[in-house]
Formats: structure tokens, C-alpha cells, sequence
């Protein structure tokens, strides 16, 4: 599986390169600033892309505008853009265009690489993958809603865990319940939230992150 | 047809609104002050505007209608005749060069200055310069010597050119001054101001005074203005004008309140301005009506008028030194007075003032012709110097004082004060930051450093005997490490949000409003960025409103509006919750307010029992490199 790797700071960058590797990912660019990125991207066209939110030159949000500007170019580019801090604004203006196909994580997730290599594979595949931070933001700012706080605890958590993009599997496994528990918990959140059920994972990711996000 | 008419009439009123009526009321000017190239082009102003703005015209309707009312009200004033102009007259007349109706001298030699006016005719003005007198002094020795022996009166008439000075010289016939002053039949350039002098050789036929006067002869007020023009004979002046310059005026000051009402949240913040500005500058207020007394002391000159200009731009630019210039003009005027006392009758041969049994001379309310009047000239003389002298310590006194004494001008001592306030402020919340800051490290991420570094040499005593254990103390130290990165996260955001620094004020404030768990509607409009502090300072003032509004007020919805005009950022916070916030208690308002203070922004809070609460912040900034952003 072919990568770019964007990241500013050469120890990240190298310690990136090197968790994928291990990973049996092809390092296709790793690249330090976002013009860098953004013709990599379009000339490379990698499998995923690894992209630091704040970037060179302006030191803003310049590898987030790369990642949209390339997701213009090439509809639905797999991107994980990693950052020190999630904010639900940028986590948006990544789903808006409802293609899917991409992730928002805090760099603390590379810690536990096999989660975080699942996430890129996820995200490589097509799927979304949004931090547990942003999933407990768009929860707690929607909790004060009649819908939402009709869920019992464990659709809750299900919900969250369905929102961070896991599927029915993983979330069997975290949560110590059989899988056949998961989907029944899943049918009842579509029923309460009022969701067209689906069976593809990635269109169940994207319709409960756009409820959250309304 | 009458109904066609009026249906016509209101389909046009429909389309372009009451605006339209802008047109006919303009179109009175061209009956008022006749067919000029400035009456026709208000009357195609006024249709431009009626049809391309209609809404400003409606406003401006009102208004010109005050304003036609009083033009019509002015002229009428000037005309012979009218009940209007007893008035005018009446209260003009210690102003005029001549008394009205005094006779004139027989036998006075030397230009006279009066003013005329024949209805029938269509009316002029004779007025006299100085320099125009000896002008015409020159013509007549040259050529009209005969006229003057043969005991005629010699009527010289200059037309004045747009830029002044004699253009024509025309004789009169011979005959009575009235039959010469006002011509019978019409007479080129008439309803025009003239610049003339009637020279009597032997004085005025008995009764042509009486005819003049009988005709309307009439004091030309210091405020009449030459070369303008005089209404046309007829019905107009006769019998309408009056009234309906009355109507007009009555019309458009019940209209005003209407058409202003839009206007009057600006006037309202206006209003407090100019009586502020009054307050500071009453002293060189006075300047403008202080020059204006000299034009009756020293007469109307090309000089005397610069000085009023003069006087006007002053007090529009410094209006200090226009304070100070009022006790100076008052001592010039004071020593011509004391002059004029001393040796009026010098002065007066030299004046050639209006004809008063001799020589005479003006000084403000009196003209000085006679021992009595001059003593009158030196009492006005005295009570100006008095009140100069009383001027004195309240304008040049105070403002030498506050120069050369710096830190009693209270404007100033105002300022330092409140700038130390400000920065003590500012410095506190600096230092409590810091403070806070280095808390937070220490007690935070610190702390997580050294129990990561214990965790990790206790793997090193560990992971040969026992791996087991090793591994799940490794577990611990990476726990650790995700703990102080969160805290690092926490106190970055509380620091300076990263939304912030990346993409400005208006971004951060729906960066804010998406983490609240209130509706919040935003009316962003930012055409650039702040500059950093400012933009801090107004984030983290926002951010103080809305946690406000989120805990206290049980409101259900929440705006933000934001909008930068004339260098200045308004920010304002409603929620439609239960209100009563009281900025003076608790310390979260009272902080934004100093925060903001070190900008010179300011906050106002309205929070009546009952709700709703509105934040207001103002703080005076510019914004920088343009890059549209609205939500």
C-alpha cells in the first residue's frame, strides 16, 4: 500500500515513516510542507495519505487546505490528517463533501500503532475514522437533544464507537459483546435517531457522523 | 378627466414614491428665485434623485420643503411691504447702514449707500463699495459733468459680473431719483443685485424721497449678500408667497420626524458627540459670532468676510487656538472703539459713512455721528475689552498653563490616568497568567514527565527477572505520556486556540459556537484579520460571554454578531434567556472589560430582569491583509 507522509518535524516524520514500514507500507513521499504535499498528492496519487494538520509555509492550517484542495482534484482521496488538536470545525469541512474516505485523529493515537494502522487501512478502504474526541464533542453537544438522550448507556457507547468508524466486529471486541448484540444495539439507534438503516459500514459511519453534525 | 388625472398621478406616486414630490417642491425654487442655470439644474437633481434613489428622496423630501419654506419666508422678508418684512426690518434695524425711512440730506455730496427695492420693476439693490465709489467718482468727473450742473440726478447702474466689479455703465434719464432709481419699464440685468451710487449735485428733488420710500426703499441687512436674485414681480410675492412658504413650512416639519426616523439611531450616537464637542470648545464657538460683530465695526470687506471664513475653519481645526483668538479679536475691536471715541470726527470724513447730517461712522450698534454716539462707540468698546479681559484666564490662561505645566490639562490627566489603569490591568492579567501557566506545567505535564521517567527506570530494574511486570509498567508510562499530551492540549487551548491562530477571529468564534451545547446563530463579517492581541482578547471575551449565557441564563438560543465598520469592532452576545446579569458581580465580566480596556474597547451589558441579555464590546482597531470570510 502506497503513502505519503506530510509532517513538518523531523523526528515525527522519521518515526512515521518507520511505524509504516514495520506496517509493509510503501512510502511513496514524506514531504514537509504543504505545496510539497499537495503535488505529491496529485502526482503521486497514494493509496492514503498521513497529513499534518499545521504545516509550512504559513504554519496554519496549510496541510488541512492541501488535503480539501487535493479532495477537489481527486474525489474521495483517502486522507488521515493528524494534528495535536481536533476541532469539530475542521472535522466537518473534511466530511462535508460526504465522499468519505478520510480520518481526523490526535497524533497521541500513533502510540498504539496497531489501532492507528487499522485506522489508515479503514481510511485506505474507503472508510471514515473520526478521534473519540470528536466523537465526545459532537455526543456532548448534542446530548441536551430528546433524540440522543433516548439512547440507553451501552447505544451510547455504540453510537461513539460507530461514529469513531469502527465496524460491528471491532466493536464487539471493545466493548466484550457478541456481535449479534452490536447489530441489534445498531438497529435500535436508527430506529430512535430516526436513520435509514444500511449494512455497508462506511454509509452507517457517514450517516451517524452528519446526524451528529447537524 | 379630473379622475384620470388622479389616477395617473397616484400610479407614478406608487411606482416612485413620495420622493417624487421632491420635483414639484424644487420646481417652486425656479418660481421663487427665478429661471437660472441653478433652479433648473435642482430641478433635474431632484428628479435624478426621486427616480434612481427614491428612498432618499422621500427622507430629503421633508427637509426641502422646511428648507423651500424658509427661503420663501426670507424673501418675503426682503420684500416692501409684506407682513413679513416689518418684522425682518424691525429686527434688523440696529444692523442697517441706514435707518429705514430717515430722510436723506439734501446736498450730500459723496456716495451713499442704500439698498432699493422696486416691486414693479422687479427689484434691485444699490449698494456701494468703496472701491466702487471711486470708480464711479472717476466716470462721472470724465463724463457726466453736464448732468451733475444742470441739477439732475445721475444714476450710474454697474451690473455685476459673476466675478464683480463694473461691467456696464448705463445714465439715467434725467429726472427725479425715483423716476431714475427705478426705472419704469425693463431694464437689462433687472431682478439683480446693483452696485450703484445716486449723486445729488444739489440734492434730491422735494418728494422723490417719499416716492422711493413709498416704492420700498429699504436697509440692506449685513447679511444680504450681492448679486443675488430678487423674485419677479406679480402674484407670487404679492399675495401666495407668504402662505405658501407657510404650508411648505408646516408641511415639512411634521413630515421630518417621519423621513428622520431611520437617521436617528446614528443621531443618537451623534447627538452626545456635538454637545461633548460643545462643552470642550464653547470658548471658540464664540469666535464665528465675534468676527461676525466686525463686519459691523469694520464694514463688509473682501478682509473682513476672509475673517469670518477664516474664523470658521479655525474652530473646525483647533479649536483651541480659536478660544484663544476670541479675546485677541475682542481687544482689536476695543482699541477701534476707543479710537472712534477719541476722534470720531476725523475718522467719520474719512469713512464716508451712510448720509446722517454729515459724516458718519459705524461701530457695531451704534453710528457714530455726534459726540453722544461716540461716547455710546466707547462704552461698546469697554464692555468688549471687559469681557476679553474676563476671557483671558478661562482660554490663553488655561491652555499656556497646560503647556508649560504639563499634567493639569484635565483631558490629559484623564487619559494618563486611565492608560495606567489599563496597563496595570493588563500587567496583572499577564502576571496571573503566567502564574497560571507555570501551575499548570508544573502540577500537569510535569509532573506525568517525572512518573513517566520513574515508570521507565523501574522497566530498566525490572525487565530482567521479571518482563511481566515490565510490560505492564511500560502500559503505564505510555498512559502517561497520551495524560500529558491531553493537559499540554488543555492549557494550549486556554492559552491561544489553535483555530485561532490558524484562521482568525471569525473562524474560531464557529469553532466556539460548534463546542457549545447551545443553539448559537453567528452573524459573522470580517474582512480580514485583527490584529493578534485584539483578536485574543475579543476571543477569549466571547468565549467569557457565551460560557455566561450557557451556565446562568437558561436561554435557548444564542447569537453572536460581529461586524467591523469605521475601525471599530462591534461584537455583540444575546440570549433569550431569564437576564439579570449583573457585570458588576463576579469577576468573569469585570476581566473582559479590563481585557478590553487595554485596547480602549468597551463593554455594555443589558440584562433587565426578565431577559434578554445583550453583550456589547467595541473595540477600535483595523483589520489587515483582506481575505473574505462570512458565515
Amino acid at each position: 500500500m502506497r503513502v505519503v507522509v506530510a509532517e513538518d518535524l523531523f523526528l515525527l516524520r522519521d518515526g512515521l515513516t518507520r511505524l509504516l514500514t514495520a506496517h509493509d507500507f510503501e512510502i511513496a513521499a514524506a514531504v514537509d510542507n504543504a505545496p510539497g504535499l499537495l503535488s505529491a498528492l496529485l502526482e503521486q496519487r497514494p493509496d492514503v495519505a498521513i497529513v499534518d494538520v499545521r504545516l509550512p509555509p504559513t504554519f496554519a492550517d496549510d496541510g488541512l487546505q492541501a488535503a480539501l484542495t487535493a479532495r477537489r482534484e481527486v474525489p474521495g482521496l483517502p486522507v488521515v490528517l493528524l494534528s495535536q488538536y481536533v476541532e469539530q470545525l475542521y472535522a466537518r469541512e473534511l466530511l462535508a463533501d460526504q465522499a468519505g474516505a478520510v480520518g481526523y485523529l490526535l497524533k497521541d493515537r500513533v502510540f498504539n500503532d496497531d489501532q492507528f494502522v487499522d485506522a489508515i487501512r479503514t481510511v485506505a478502504g474507503g472508510g471514515t475514522v473520526m478521534d473519540p474526541e470528536v466523537v465526545t464533542k459532537l455526543l456532548g453537544r448534542r446530548s441536551k437533544d430528546e433524540p440522543v438522550s433516548r439512547l440507553s448507556g451501552r447505544e451510547r457507547e455504540v453510537l461513539a464507537l460507530m461514529a469513531e468508524g469502527r465496524s460491528n466486529v471491532a466493536i464487539a471486541q471493545r466493548l466484550f459483546i457478541t456481535e449479534k448484540a452490536v447489530s441489534k444495539h445498531t438497529t435500535s439507534i436508527f430506529t430512535k435517531l430516526d436513520l435509514a438503516a444500511s449494512e455497508d459500514d462506511n454509509r452507517r459511519v457517514l450517516a451517524v457522523l452528519a446526524y451528529l453534525n447537524a | 378627466m379630473l379622475v384620470l388625472l388622479w389616477r395617473i398621478l397616484t400610479q407614478i406616486l406608487r411606482r416612485f414614491g413620495w420622493g417624487l414630490l421632491l420635483v414639484p417642491v424644487a420646481a417652486l425654487g425656479i418660481a421663487l428665485f427665478g429661471l437660472s442655470v441653478w433652479t433648473v439644474a435642482a430641478v433635474i437633481l431632484a428628479a435624478v434623485v426621486a427616480v434612481q434613489w427614491p428612498g432618499a428622496a422621500a427622507r430629503a423630501l421633508p427637509v426641502t420643503m422646511v428648507g423651500a419654506g424658509v427661503s420663501g419666508l426670507v424673501v418675503a422678508g426682503r420684500i416692501s411691504g409684506s407682513p413679513v418684512s416689518w418684522v425682518v426690518k424691525s429686527i434688523a434695524a440696529p444692523f442697517a447702514f441706514r435707518k429705514p425711512g430717515a430722510p436723506m440730506p439734501p446736498g450730500a455730496i459723496g456716495p451713499t449707500r442704500w439698498f432699493a427695492y422696486a416691486p414693479s420693476g422687479g427689484g434691485f439693490q444699490v449698494l456701494l463699495s468703496p472701491k466702487a465709489v471711486q470708480n464711479f467718482n472717476q466716470a462721472a468727473m470724465n463724463a457726466k459733468i453736464a448732468a451733475v450742473k444742470a441739477g439732475a440726478v445721475t444714476k450710474r447702474v454697474f451690473l455685476p459680473k459673476p466675478g464683480g466689479g463694473p461691467k456696464q455703465v448705463i445714465a439715467s434719464p434725467k429726472g427725479a431719483v425715483a423716476q431714475s432709481v427705478l426705472p419704469k419699464g425693463p431694464m437689462p440685468g433687472a431682478g439683480r443685485a446693483f452696485t450703484a451710487m445716486p449723486r445729488f449735485a444739489v440734492g434730491p428733488p422735494p418728494g422723490a424721497l417719499a416716492k422711493l420710500h413709498a416704492a420700498g426703499a429699504a436697509v440692506r441687512p449685513p447679511w444680504a449678500v450681492r448679486g443675488e436674485m430678487f423674485p419677479p414681480a406679480g402674484l407670487w410675492h404679492g399675495r401666495l408667497l407668504v402662505p405658501v412658504a407657510l404650508l411648505l413650512l408646516t408641511l415639512g416639519l411634521w413630515l421630518t420626524p417621519r423621513s428622520l426616523a431611520g437617521l436617528r439611531g446614528r443621531g443618537a450616537t451623534l447627538a452626545p458627540e456635538v454637545r461633548r464637542w460643545l462643552v470642550e470648545n464653547r470658548w471658540g464657538v464664540l469666535l464665528v459670532p465675534v468676527t461676525l460683530i466686525g463686519l459691523t465695526i469694520f464694514g463688509l470687506h473682501p478682509w473682513t468676510i476672509a475673517a469670518v471664513v477664516a474664523a470658521v475653519v479655525v474652530l473646525a481645526r483647533w479649536p483651541r487656538i480659536a478660544a484663544d483668538l476670541v479675546p485677541v479679536t475682542l481687544a482689536v475691536f476695543a482699541v477701534r472703539g476707543f479710537e472712534l471715541a477719541a476722534n470720531w470726527q476725523s475718522m467719520a470724513a474719512n469713512f464716508q459713512g451712510p448720509g446722517f447730517g454729515g459724516p458718519s461712522v459705524e461701530y457695531a450698534a451704534v453710528l457714530v455721528h455726534s459726540p453722544s454716539t461716540a461716547l455710546l462707540a466707547g462704552a461698546q468698546a469697554s464692555a468688549f475689552l471687559a469681557f476679553g479681559a474676563w476671557l483671558v484666564p478661562r482660554t490663553i490662561g488655561t491652555h499656556a498653563r497646560s503647556t508649560f505645566t504639563p499634567g493639569t490639562d484635565p483631558e490629559l490627566v484623564g487619559r494618563v490616568q486611565r492608560l495606567t489603569e489599563t496597563r496595570t490591568h493588563a500587567v496583572d492579567a499577564a502576571t496571573s497568567e503566567l502564574r497560571r501557566i507555570e501551575r499548570d506545567l508544573h502540577d500537569g505535564a510535569q509532573a506525568r514527565l517525572v512518573a513517566l521517567g520513574m515508570n521507565l527506570r523501574a522497566v530498566e530494574r525490572v525487565l530482567p527477572t521479571n518482563p511481566q511486570a515490565a510490560l505492564a509498567l511500560v502500559a503505564e508510562a505510555r498512559e502517561s505520556s497520551v495524560r500529558a499530551l491531553s493537559e499540554l492540549r488543555d492549557l494550549i487551548r486556554g492559552i491561544y486556540p489553535p483555530v485561532l491562530a490558524d484562521r482568525g477571529l471569525g473562524h474560531a468564534v464557529r469553532a466556539l459556537a460548534l463546542d457549545t451545547p447551545l443553539p448559537t446563530e453567528l452573524d459573522i463579517d470580517l474582512p480580514g484579520r485583527l490584529s493578534a492581541p485584539v483578536e485574543s482578547a475579543c476571543y477569549f471575551a466571547i468565549a467569557e460571554a457565551l460560557a455566561n449565557a450557557v451556565k446562568h441564563s437558561g436561554a435557548r438560543r444564542v447569537q453572536i454578531r460581529i461586524r467591523h465598520a469605521d475601525n471599530i469592532l462591534r461584537i455583540e452576545v444575546a440570549d433569550d434567556g431569564v437576564g439579570g446579569a449583573d457585570p458588576t458581580q463576579g469577576t468573569g465580566l469585570q476581566g473582559v472589560e479590563r481585557r478590553l480596556g487595554t485596547f480602549d474597547g468597551i463593554l455594555a451589558v443589558s440584562s433587565p430582569p426578565g431577559g434578554p441579555t445583550m453583550v456589547v464590546m467595541e473595540v477600535p482597531c483595523e483589520l489587515s491583509s483582506p481575505k473574505t470570510y462570512s458565515s
